[in-house]
């Protein structure tokens, strides 16, 4: 990128950066947006107050890396790791064991607002509720590559090899609807409406199952695995990594059956690593392999630059549920956090 | 790409020696620290700050080649490694006694993540030099890995007798001429035999050469997975050698275990190295040939099955037509 010197980065003008020093595995803000929490490769949580974000504090919450963090349900961040624990974290830093499941890795952990909670271990989905206690494990026919809650918080989807498995749960007997598809799903999203599933695959390409009526959604033409999923606040899109640009998936007007995906942010020929959609409007953050951070508005295309390339591939974004801050962290441990507010 | 980091493949039967070899590889003072994978049927505990419970998960590609499959929970376990690849110099994957190396290989060729971040050093194989020939008799499992291996220890060689060790070494040879063997008892070999060695690098194909053109032919009528290697003088069309090659792969693929060949092209000073496991091939060009070397290109298959003339007659075509070589 020849302009980038000449481009204005949001970072410089409204960001504030820090060198965490370890590869940067997931960034959540607490859902209440008083803290933002970062899961790191050497195993510690890093967490800053949204108000003082130059100040990071380090948690030794796992034996050896941190696997997934996600925001827990009122606050603060849960997170899984190699030593087979879930962990969770306030906005003050304080730990606690919530499970302990021996010596398997805990690979993914979601959370949803009403308090209950879901990790991955191996086969099985550990459903856990708001005190922590195990409320049901759900077995699965192969290892789980990722899990997600619907927005209600009432079914969660894991994906595995030859497909994916919807569960209720709050079900009085466990059965999953099993939603087929030949091939390694990795990761996993619901449509924020609960009207579709959407996997990544081994195969560098998206499958879909609309559940109404099961029909199936092939999304392909991927130069590389998609491992960022995101759906923009009222499903209208579904943005996602993997491609030289950020490629976007249209859920309306009877797509993306037979629908031509929008591109936005391409031409440098580096690819796209993370996206996250905004909470409230259609826009889309997205990172590159070069550390290049920026905003994309999906209606205009027009795109902001955050943060230059330079500081290690990213490997996770977040915003917190206003929508007024973002966060970024990339593979060598470097963190940008960015004040978007009205001034 | 100097910053990917090496991988080891240990396989081996059941009793060969592999978790003994495992322990010393770990134990031994060399300053250099592994990421150990280990499968959850080991014979032996293993003492390491970073040890790895694999499943075996073997998933079939979903992308119209049947015998494509790769090592699922490796995926997952390589591209997490990743995340904090400063505390280890390089990393170790046992598999277990009835694995097929085949899926394993083929993970580091398919998976763009696992490419990128780490390369296969070697598959090591360890064998029990006493009970070698009976293995190789009743279980299809022992002759892949003497096929896929890159170095193969033969080991528990105070069992047995030199006469005895003779004829274990040229059944393995039938199976795979370009192994390197090395003998041991109780998996006693210096490290730096073992990790480090950089055999699957494209440089390293043909590093040791098959006996071309011996005349003679390496078939086994007690083993079914054999090997034939043929060179020609007349440099190679790419164009035929490509177009005969994924026919060759698309047909016969499930029972090519591996193929390996360094090509002269027309009008090109550099050696061109191929590899293939199963249908999936890689190839680049390599360093210049030197000046006084005789630019012949040569082949190797291991698989079983091989129609040998067919074999040679496809290969001989793909030279170019005579009297045009450079």
């Amino acid at each position: 990128m020849s302009e980038a010197a000449e481009l204005e980065f949001l970072l410089g003008q409204r960001g504030t950066s820090h060198e965490l020093g370890a590869w940067v595995i997931g960034l959540a803000f607490g859902r209440e947006g008083r803290s933002l929490h970062a899961g790191l490769g050497d195993g510690t949580v890093r967490v800053a107050q949204v108000s003082a974000p130059q100040d990071w504090l380090s948690v030794e919450a796992h034996k050896g890396a941190v696997l997934s963090l996600c925001a827990d349900g009122q606050d603060g961040a849960i997170t899984g790791g190699d030593d087979g624990r879930v962990m969770r974290i306030a906005p003050d830093g304080t730990a606690t064991e919530l499970a302990k499941f021996g010596s398997k890795w805990v690979e993914h952990v979601v959370a949803h607002e009403s308090g209950i909670r879901a990790a991955s271990v191996a086969k099985a989905v550990h459903v856990l509720d708001a005190k922590g206690g195990l409320l049901k494990s759900l077995a699965h026919p192969s290892t789980v590559g990722g899990i997600a809650f619907d927005a209600k918080g009432k079914r969660v989807a894991a994906s595995h090899y030859n497909g994916a498995s919807l569960w209720f749960v709050n079900a009085k007997e466990d059965k999953p609807r099993l939603l087929d598809w030949k091939g390694s799903h990795a990761a996993i999203a619901i449509h924020p409406e609960g009207g579709h599933v959407v996997t990544a695959m081994q195969e560098m390409s998206l499958h879909g199952w609309r559940l109404q009526d099961g029909q199936h959604m092939r999304m392909s033409g991927y130069p590389s695995k998609t491992h960022s999923l995101s759906f923009t606040n009222k499903g209208k899109w579904l943005a996602t990594s993997g491609a030289e640009a950020v490629v976007l998936w249209p859920f309306f007007g009877g797509g993306p059956m037979g629908k031509a995906p929008t591109e936005l942010a391409g031409g440098d020929g580096v690819m796209c690593t993370q996206v996250a959609c905004h909470p409230q409007h259609e826009m889309v953050a997205a990172g590159f392999e070069d550390g290049l951070v920026l905003l994309a508005d999906i209606n205009t295309g027009r795109v902001l630059p955050v943060a230059p390339p330079g500081q290690g591939g990213v490997s996770a974004l977040a915003w917190n549920p206003a929508g007024s801050h973002l966060a970024f962290g990339t593979e060598s441990g470097f963190v940008g956090i960015l004040d978007l507010s009205a001034r | 790409m100097s910053d990917q980091i090496p991988v080891t493949v240990l396989t081996g039967y059941l009793g060969a020696g592999k978790t003994t070899l495992l322990n010393r590889i770990l134990t031994e003072n060399h300053g250099k620290k592994f990421a150990v994978v280990i499968n959850e049927f080991g014979e032996l505990g293993v003492d390491n700050d970073l040890v790895v419970d694999a499943d075996e998960e073997v998933f079939e590609m979903n992308n119209g080649c049947i015998c494509c499959t790769v090592r699922g929970d490796l995926i997952r376990i390589l591209s997490s490694l990743m995340k904090r690849r400063e505390k280890f110099d390089g990393i170790i994957v046992e598999t277990t006694g009835l694995a097929d190396p085949a899926p394993v290989a083929q993970t580091f060729f398919v998976d763009e993540d696992v490419k990128r971040a780490t390369r296969l050093d070697a598959i090591v194989t360890v064998v029990d030099a006493k009970h070698l020939l009976a293995r190789l008799d009743d279980t299809k499992e022992a002759e892949e890995q003497i096929a896929f291996a890159d170095l193969i220890l033969l080991n528990k060689m105070d069992l047995v007798s030199e006469a005895e060790a003779v004829e274990v070494e040229r059944r393995i040879r039938a199976i795979n001429p370009m192994v390197e063997l090395i003998r041991s008892t109780k998996s006693d070999v210096p490290i730096t035999s073992v990790i480090g060695r950089d055999a699957f690098n494209l440089e390293r194909i043909l590093a040791r050469e098959p006996e071309f053109l011996s005349g003679e032919d390496h078939h086994e009528h007690d083993s079914e997975v054999n090997s034939v290697a043929f060179e020609v003088s007349r440099p190679i069309d790419p164009e035929k050698f490509n177009t005969w090659m994924s026919d060759l792969l698309a047909a016969k693929g499930q029972d090519l275990l591996r193929t390996k060949g360094i090509l002269a092209y027309p009008d090109e000073d550099r050696r061109f190295a191929f590899q293939a496991v199963h249908m999936i091939a890689d190839g680049d060009y390599i360093g210049p040939w030197k000046a006084d070397d005789a630019r012949k290109s040569k082949i190797v298959f291991i698989g079983r099955d091989l129609n040998r003339p067919q074999l040679r007659r496809g290969f001989e075509a793909c030279q170019v037509a005579q009297g045009t070589a450079a």
